[in-house]
């Protein structure tokens, strides 16, 4: 089996992530992986936008 | 080329291991000895190193600093907390040398080539820089909390999370 090598690790599956534009965390992370490998894809469900999460 | 994937490096030496310390020279060396690494080294006092307070060449080195982008978001190389550190040395009729000390957010980061160039230019081209050295160091590790205050506010209006 091959590990995941730790540094791209990414956060906010758990915990919602701090959504940049109105500042809930009632979020959901749609992918681990976003356009590079330090950002994480994500939803807001309270202003419904999709953001991305610096890792 | 295969790796040894079940490595754990948590497991402890087993006891057959000497501590290097221990290894007489002149004796046999031991197979299981390891070089211990340590933290340290004289990056700078604190990290990352924003310029401020910085006079004279080194004040415009930062300033230079400041216009350089991340190629993926729009926040200075600077409030992204990737420069450790800058030092501009007067040489005789040379003008100055100026040092940057820089890590990249992570080790396979892809814009190396593409930042490392575009910072030297920027402090080539500052006036009364003769010439420029850049080093990339890995520690301390970047991470999130490196991002200045500033950076964060760029970050958020990009549309990303910090």
């Amino acid at each position: 089996m091959r590990g995941l090598d730790p540094s791209v690790d990414t956060s906010g599956e758990e915990s919602g992530a701090e959504c940049p534009y109105c500042g809930s965390t009632d979020t959901e992370r749609e992918h681990p992986k976003g356009p590079s490998l330090c950002r994480s894809m994500h939803y807001c469900n309270a202003c419904e936008q999709p953001f991305e999460k610096f890792e | 080329m295969s790796f040894d994937t079940d490595f754990d490096p948590s497991l402890e030496p087993d006891g057959d291991c000497t501590d290097v310390a221990e290894i007489d020279p002149l004796e046999e060396p031991s197979a299981c000895a390891y070089t211990d690494y340590t933290a340290g080294g004289s990056v700078a006092d604190e990290v990352p190193a924003t310029g401020e307070g910085a006079e004279g060449v080194e004040a415009d080195i930062w300033d230079a600093l400041y216009e350089v982008e991340d190629p993926e978001m729009p926040v200075s190389v600077v409030d992204l907390g990737l420069i450790y550190g800058v030092e501009a040395t007067e040489r005789v009729d040379e003008g100055h040398h100026a040092e940057v000390v820089m890590t990249l957010t992570y080790t396979g980061c892809p814009a190396r080539d593409m930042l490392t160039d575009e910072i030297e230019a920027a402090v080539s081209g500052v006036d009364g820089v003769e010439s420029v050295d850049l080093r990339l160091v890995w520690s301390p590790e970047w991470s999130v909390e490196m991002v200045t205050e500033n950076g964060k506010d760029d970050l958020r209006e990009f549309g990303l999370s910090v």
